[in-house]
């Protein structure tokens, strides 16, 4: 991979991470009056399905997530703790 | 001849194939070390990899532990689906950076990282401290199978086999194959326990679905029948969902037998794919599990807390007694359930065994002596749970809760580890002592929860300041890492 495709897929996980925090975010109903009524959307209480949509958005990003990133079978220089880096 | 009777012969049946495949498995081991027995000779490819990691993911907590809890708690359960899919989330912290050091280095056990990565004073001690954590986690973990195998086995086979039997044989079993057959065997009775679970779910949701006429109907009369079930979870439920997908999603990354399925993939690429088909599956199995607790509001008032962990036999027990297809499918999901909640057992075993031996004893080796010391520590630590398997007062999601807030107190030791050169030894001992002790002493004084959060969440965050703020103070220059500490192939 060159420096150029690693910065790339550096982003794109990083945009990927923003997301599925927002997801998160959102599929809590700490924004919604707790006395509402009783909503049904597709079988299920209104918030119970906001947060379903959002556990579905965060599994496509987080898969997409995966594949682009890099699991080295072997320490990349500069990257992670090639051990002698420590400060021991 | 009714549902109990098929459930005692298919239990049987399914034993009989488990020592069938530890004998296969034991044939197929190319020698004794550790790493044949405890890792499958690092050999896990992407399918084998990912019906492990499933299986082992998704257990009795998941599927008695969950519908319990749904049943309990009404849709805020929802949560769950979510907490799960941040663990494989979470993973992104901690396989990248540790998968290649595992392959250069040839760790076995998570104490293996812990070694190469903190070195000088108070290593020692941080190691034996983690692995202490790591023990009780996983001994709490393989307690909370034993009663989901007791109880399962029971309340299926309508009451042929008694709590304590079903404790205690399936146990005995899991013994025989795991140390036997080790990982391949753990890995390949996962492989197939998983296919039967996912199917099993998948059953049961159906005739719970066309039973009440659809989820909608479902909904309504769990809405008639207990209001604040569908209602909008209050602001203190609202911060305790945050604080259980935290909590989940940083302490089961560092589940031992996770990290251990991490050393034991056969590349980087296996495993990559292996968890972004993973992040998929909380929707078919935790969701699916969650509407099935909250399904059996409608059918069934259950009054004690501890018995609502077996709303899923008992909607089987109802679903087999019908007799002909019903009961057929009934015991599909029956050994789906058993099969899930074995599979994380020898899991948990195999780790245990790995963890006491190396990690806590210091017993490093790659021979045979070594392997033979895990699978006895491993069958000593089994004997010694099956006790307090037997007394029933805490839910098992209690005991994930408790299992959760131990291991979380070693984020700072890996997650943060990985990827800060400067955390240095010292400072993350006193965090791991600091952090523990605050949540041990809360858990024992009553309070679980501070304004909804954990109280192991709120140790973790001692933990990790006094780890990183320790750190970072100024310090006498020490000597660097020498390579001849690197923990030998083994």
């Amino acid at each position: 991979m060159t420096t150029k495709d690693s910065d790339r897929t550096r982003s794109l996980r990083g945009v990927c991470f923003g997301v599925i925090g927002l997801l998160y975010l959102m599929s809590v109903p700490w924004y919604r009056e707790a006395d509402a009524p009783l909503v049904l959307w597709l079988g299920l209480p209104d918030w119970v399905t906001v947060a379903m949509a959002c556990y579905v958005g965060v599994a496509v990003v987080n898969a997409v997530a995966w594949l682009a990133t890099e699991v080295p079978d072997e320490p990349v220089p500069g990257k992670g703790l090639g051990i002698s880096e420590v400060q021991e | 001849m009714n549902f109990g009777f098929w459930g005692v012969i298919a239990l049987v049946a399914y034993l009989a194939a488990l020592v069938g495949v530890a004998e296969i498995a034991r044939r197929a081991k190319t020698d004794a070390s550790p790493s044949d027995h405890f890792l499958a000779g690092r050999s896990l490819g992407t399918f084998v990899l990912f019906l492990t990691l499933y299986a082992t993911a998704y257990s009795g907590n998941s599927l008695l532990g969950y519908p319990g809890r749904a049943y309990r708690d009404g849709f805020s359960f929802i949560m769950a689906t979510g907490f799960m899919m941040a663990v494989i989330v979470g993973f992104h912290v901690l396989v990248p950076r540790l998968r290649p050091l595992a392959v250069r280095h040839q760790f076995v056990t998570p104490g293996d990282y812990l070694r190469l990565r903190f070195t000088g004073a108070w290593a020692r001690e941080l190691r034996l401290a983690i692995g202490l954590l790591m023990t009780l986690a996983l001994a709490n973990f393989l307690l909370a199978q034993l009663k989901a195998m007791g109880d399962v086995a029971h309340l299926v086979t309508d009451g042929r086999i008694p709590y304590e039997a079903g404790v205690i044989g399936l146990a005995a079993v899991i013994l025989f194959y795991e140390t036997r057959g080790g990982m391949r065997a753990v890995a390949w009775t996962d492989a197939a326990q998983g296919i039967a679970m996912l199917l099993g779910l998948a059953a049961l949701f159906g005739w719970l679905i066309s039973e009440a006429g659809g989820m909608s109907e479902i909904t309504r009369a769990v809405a008639s029948r207990r209001p604040e079930a569908v209602a909008i979870p209050s602001a203190t439920v609202c911060i305790n969902w945050f604080s259980t997908i935290a909590l989940m999603g940083l302490a089961s990354v560092l589940y031992p037998q996770a990290i251990q399925r991490v050393f034991a993939a056969k590349s980087g690429l296996a495993l990559k794919r292996s968890f972004a088909g993973m992040t998929f599956m909380p929707l078919v199995t935790t969701f699916v599990v969650t509407l099935i607790g909250i399904a059996a509001i409608a059918r069934f008032d259950i009054q004690d807390a501890v018995d609502t962990d077996g709303v899923v036999p008992m909607l089987l027990a109802d679903w087999g007694a019908a007799g002909g297809f019903a009961t057929a499918a009934a015991l599909l999901v029956f050994l789906g359930a058993l099969s899930a909640i074995m599979s994380t057992a020898d899991s948990c075993l195999l780790s245990l065994g790995s963890l006491l031996s190396r990690d806590v004893l210091g017993r490093a080796g790659s021979d045979e002596a070594a392997t033979l010391l895990g699978k006895r520590l491993a069958a000593g630590v089994l004997i010694a749970v099956i006790p307090f398997a037997l007394a029933r007062e805490l839910t098992l999601w209690r005991l994930i809760e408790l299992k959760m807030e131990l291991l979380i107190q070693c984020v700072p030791a890996f997650l943060i580890a990985l990827h800060w050169t400067k955390l240095r030894t010292g400072p993350v001992l006193a965090g791991v002592v600091a952090g523990t002790l605050f949540s041990v002493t809360l858990t024992f004084s009553g309070v679980t929860r501070i304004e909804g959060l954990h109280v192991g969440i709120v140790g973790c965050a001692l933990n990790t300041c006094v780890a990183v703020l320790g750190s970072a103070l100024p310090r006498p220059k020490r000597k660097g890492y020498s390579p001849s500490e690197a923990p030998q192939s083994g």
